[in-house]
């Protein structure tokens, strides 16, 4: 004997229904629906009464639909869809939540209305809602209106919540309105997408009215300026990359992304933490859906990027915020090949430049906190006249203050920290003088110190005189430095040059 | 007697014939490091283990190579006067050796590729000197050439004295000038050797390889093209693993040739193969030696590819291109399916392959140099590499910097 399973039709209802957590997700499901129906326009309209229930009104102008496509709408697993958004038949079914919803639908010369009344009320009462339908003629153009009343979902749906910021970005992070599928051509169409909250929601700015396209921030490649680093932007331009799988089969990746600083980044729009939105977002129909910031490798900080890599054949969870393959071999070569595009972008030599300028400006600004640190050391070391030795470095640097007896000039340790960049403040004929105390001069370059406050170097001996050429010819944080030994003197920067003398005792003791 | 000839360029890569009286190579090639003498008589061909299999590979023992001709894979061979004492032998047996050159012994008299004498200055000089049972030798550049010609080598190199990335700077000037007056003297006698004459430098990046250039150039009583055929980079080997620093070493090495008007000698990297190879290639290195190939086979070890190696009793040699694989008897070798088979036997044939893989690999180079398109060569780098995780980086920034920018200015506007 056998026995076919049975599906309790009301349960798989709530079930699939409730699998929607964001009450935003209706906007993403219509946004989606209205795309794949052809639509240049799309309205939404979010409404709360007096009694606090909220309406969603959703129009475009796609190309509506016929009673089968009505029952794909209501129906469950169902979809006319194959492999796009909704093929499963689930998202409509979030309008389930609510009171009522009306569908008025035209399309080739036939208008449809249908209703469904309380369809949430019934599913809890263990009752299948079922739907009217009632055709006309009509001569209208094709288009669709769909009024969900009494809407809620996830947690209640609390329109006094949102706010047009919010949603705003939403759209841009988390829909098709966020799509990158423009940079790539093929079945691209342009939508124009319009939200309107009623003022008893937000009234602090006018409708939303934006596109679907992700927009990244404008280029910047080489900015002027001192502080310049976070304003950078480059764009890398739209690349599909092709995989082979043991089995044949190809797979494409659509990459496109750009990597900036701070404030490049920051004209980005914005869900949840800004900061943990960056990196590298696998996304199906060009929409965003999970992070893989592993392609960039451990060398690199994820917050630099944001580049975003589409493929269908990467399968999602029922509520599209997980990938469902992960342990297949087609996740597998997706982020091999991932990975080695991100290689390419790191090893970009603009990207480089970046990264380097990132760090010589994070260095200048360390250097000016440093500065009013050493006027206060130095206001120390006046008031207790001198050097009080507290570890051995200190004592050794006492005993060389012993050793420079008798040198042309008079050269004092006054303070000693070991720890510190500088080091060391020196009492000379000249003053108190801010000096790197070094074993090996070519040490103290190896660490890629700021020379800044440095006023003089007190080494040993010079050390390694290849690799201070070698310092001297690819620059020195960013600026020209030059070793003179036959004057003891290092000159360091462009414009605003400064000799800093160096004192090697080796000779001289 | 000796010339060079650049036939193709592809970027910074070039295809070469290495002409030394009437011997012909193409380069870039590697030099496979062998034992001409392992403490054995002639009979054995002065040797044993799997040193001796790879000899007979190269005096073509049909017992050992199936009958097939395996001599392409000897085309040039590297050995050294230090490891003549490898074995511990007796004073005796080092003159009997050095009485005759190797191809005047009969069981190599049929060898007709070039032979490499290097002088083995790093073993050398940890040693103090060359040492076998009975004897102890201070060698010095003139001892170590006169073991050298003794050889019978079409190139020989100065006896050098290797930096090592923990020196201090003095000691570092030190060796690079004891080097310098190594490479004067060895010069002064160039007129008895019959074959090539190349130079060792040392540094591992631009200042550090100028210094090395102006020390033996202040020593030489001409100028070094005249004394020397070509280039030795040596020092590499503690950092063979840190690809970074051998791309930045050679391609300043040649950068420093280039400065000085030596571009048209071949440049020679001593000690190094494997993986790094294509990348050196890349950035205008002609020749490698390296006993890798024969370590690893000693280890147990079958190369995959150039990145890769597998246990010998998990490769795969279905998947393999290389003669020796496509070779039943040697497939039954490294099976371990024939009777009476010893180890030598086993990872001789082995070594054949993974000897055969390195040089493979130089040889699809040869060929996309040959079409003078760096386009190609960076495609076939990328592929090279596209699975090695940490070393592709390299690779990658080597082909965006030097090759073929992935991202040039005018692919960034958007369609």
């Amino acid at each position: 004997m056998h026995k076919t399973p049975q599906v309790n039709e009301v349960n798989e209802f709530i079930e699939i229904a409730s699998d929607f957590e964001d009450p935003l997700e209706v906007i993403r499901e219509a946004l989606s629906n209205s795309y794949d129906a052809g639509a240049t326009q799309v309205d939404i309209k979010i409404e709360q009464d007096a009694e606090g229930r909220n309406t969603l009104i959703i129009k475009d102008d796609g190309h509506g639909m016929d009673e089968d496509d009505l029952s794909s709408f209501f129906d469950l697993g169902n979809s006319n869809k194959d492999d796009a958004i909704g093929y499963k038949g689930h998202g409509t079914k979030i309008y389930y939540k609510s009171d009522k919803i009306r569908v008025e639908t035209v399309t080739d010369g036939t208008r449809i209305e249908s209703v469904m009344d309380q369809p949430w009320a019934k599913l809890n009462d263990r009752e299948l809602p079922t739907y009217s339908i009632e055709e006309t003629e009509s001569d209208e153009p094709s288009r669709t209106r769909i009024e969900v009343h009494g809407f809620r979902a996830g947690q209640g749906f609390d329109p006094r919540k949102l706010t047009y910021n919010k949603i705003e970005h939403y759209i841009k992070w988390k829909t098709i309105g966020g799509s990158t599928a423009w940079h790539f051509g093929d079945d691209f169409h342009e939508m124009d997408i319009n939200v309107e909250l009623s003022p008893t929601i937000d009234d602090t700015q006018d409708q939303i009215e934006t596109d679907n396209r992700l927009q990244f921030p404008p280029e910047n490649r080489d900015p002027e300026g001192e502080f310049v680093a976070e304003e950078m932007c480059k764009h890398y331009p739209p690349r599909e990359l092709t995989v082979t799988l043991d089995d044949s089969r190809e797979l494409t990746i659509e990459v496109v992304g750009m990597v900036g600083g701070k404030e490049a980044r920051n004209k980005l729009p914005t869900y949840g933490k800004h900061s943990a939105q960056f990196g590298i977002w696998l996304a199906k129909d060009h929409i965003k859906v999970e992070r893989y910031n592993d392609a960039i490798g451990a060398d690199n900080e994820f917050f630099h990027f944001f580049f975003i890599a589409n493929c269908q054949d990467l399968e999602l969870s029922a509520n599209r915020e997980k990938i469902r393959n992960k342990s297949g071999d087609v996740y597998q070569s997706i982020t091999d090949e991932l990975n080695r595009y991100m290689t390419k972008v790191c090893q970009d030599s603009w990207y480089r430049n970046y990264i380097e300028r990132r760090k010589l400006e994070n260095k200048q600004r360390s250097i000016q906190s440093q500065g009013s640190s050493l006027e206060e050391r130095l206001q120390h070391t006046k008031d207790q006249g001198g050097l009080s030795p507290s570890n051995p470095a200190e004592v050794i640097a006492a005993l060389e203050r012993y050793s420079a007896n008798g040198s042309p000039e008079t050269l004092e340790i006054a303070d000693f920290r070991l720890d510190e960049e500088v080091n060391a403040i020196v009492d000379t004929d000249e003053g108190y003088k801010n000096a790197a105390l070094q074993v090996k001069l070519s040490d103290f370059f190896e660490n890629e110190t700021p020379l800044t406050h440095i006023d003089r170097f007190i080494c040993w001996k010079l050390g390694d005189l290849d690799a201070l050429t070698k310092i001297e010819r690819s620059s020195y944080l960013g600026k020209p430095i030059r070793f003179d030994f036959s004057n003891n003197e290092v000159t360091y920067g462009d414009e605003n040059k400064k000799t800093i003398p160096v004192l090697e005792l080796a000779d001289k003791v | 007697m000796a010339s060079f000839d650049v036939v193709a360029e592809a970027g910074e890569a070039r295809r070469g014939q290495l002409q030394i009286n009437d011997r012909t190579l193409e380069t870039p090639h590697l030099f496979p490091v062998i034992n001409f003498y392992g403490g054995g008589n002639e009979g054995a061909l002065f040797g044993g283990g799997v040193h001796r299999t790879i000899k007979e590979f190269l005096a073509h023992d049909n017992e050992v190579t199936g009958g097939e001709d395996y001599s392409d894979l000897f085309n040039g061979v590297m050995t050294s006067i230090s490891s003549l004492a490898d074995y511990g032998i007796r004073e005796k047996k080092l003159e009997w050796y050095l009485d005759n050159e190797i191809r005047e012994w009969d069981c190599f008299s049929d060898y007709d590729g070039m032979i490499f004498a290097d002088s083995g200055g790093y073993k050398i000089l940890k040693q103090g000197g060359l040492e076998g049972e009975d004897f102890e030798k201070d060698i010095d550049q003139d001892k170590a050439l006169d073991i050298q010609l003794d050889l019978g080598p079409d190139i020989v190199v100065n006896l050098d004295h290797p930096i090592h990335p923990d020196d201090e700077f003095e000691e570092r000037i030190e060796k690079m000038e004891q080097t310098a007056a190594n490479a004067a003297r060895f010069a002064e006698r160039r007129d008895e050797v019959n074959g090539a004459c190349y130079l060792t430098v040392h540094g591992y990046y631009e200042a550090m390889l100028e210094r090395s250039f102006d020390l033996i150039e202040d020593e030489l009583a001409e100028p070094i093209p005249e004394a020397f055929d070509g280039i030795a980079l040596g020092s590499l080997v503690p950092r063979k693993d840190n690809v970074e620093v051998l791309v930045e070493a050679v391609s300043d090495c040649k950068r420093e040739m280039q400065q000085r008007g030596y571009d048209d000698l071949p440049l020679h990297v001593l000690g190094i193969s494997g993986n790094a190879m294509p990348l050196l290639v890349a950035v205008g290195a002609d020749t490698f030696d390296s006993a890798s190939y024969l370590h690893q086979a000693i280890n147990g070890k079958y190369c995959v590819n150039l990145f890769e190696t597998v246990p010998i009793d998990e490769a795969n040699f279905d998947d393999c291109e290389c003669r020796i694989c496509n070779d039943d008897f040697h497939r039954a070798r490294m099976r371990n399916e024939m009777d009476d088979l010893y180890q030598k036997d086993i990872l001789g044939s082995v070594a054949a392959h993974n000897l055969a893989v390195q040089q493979r690999e130089l040889r699809k180079f040869r060929q996309l140099i040959a079409e003078a398109d760096k386009e190609r060569v960076a495609e076939y780098l990328e592929e090279a590499v596209k699975d090695q995780k940490g070393f592709r980086k390299f690779a990658y920034q080597l082909i965006n910097e030097r090759i073929n920018p992935y991202f040039e200015e005018t692919d960034t506007t958007y369609a």
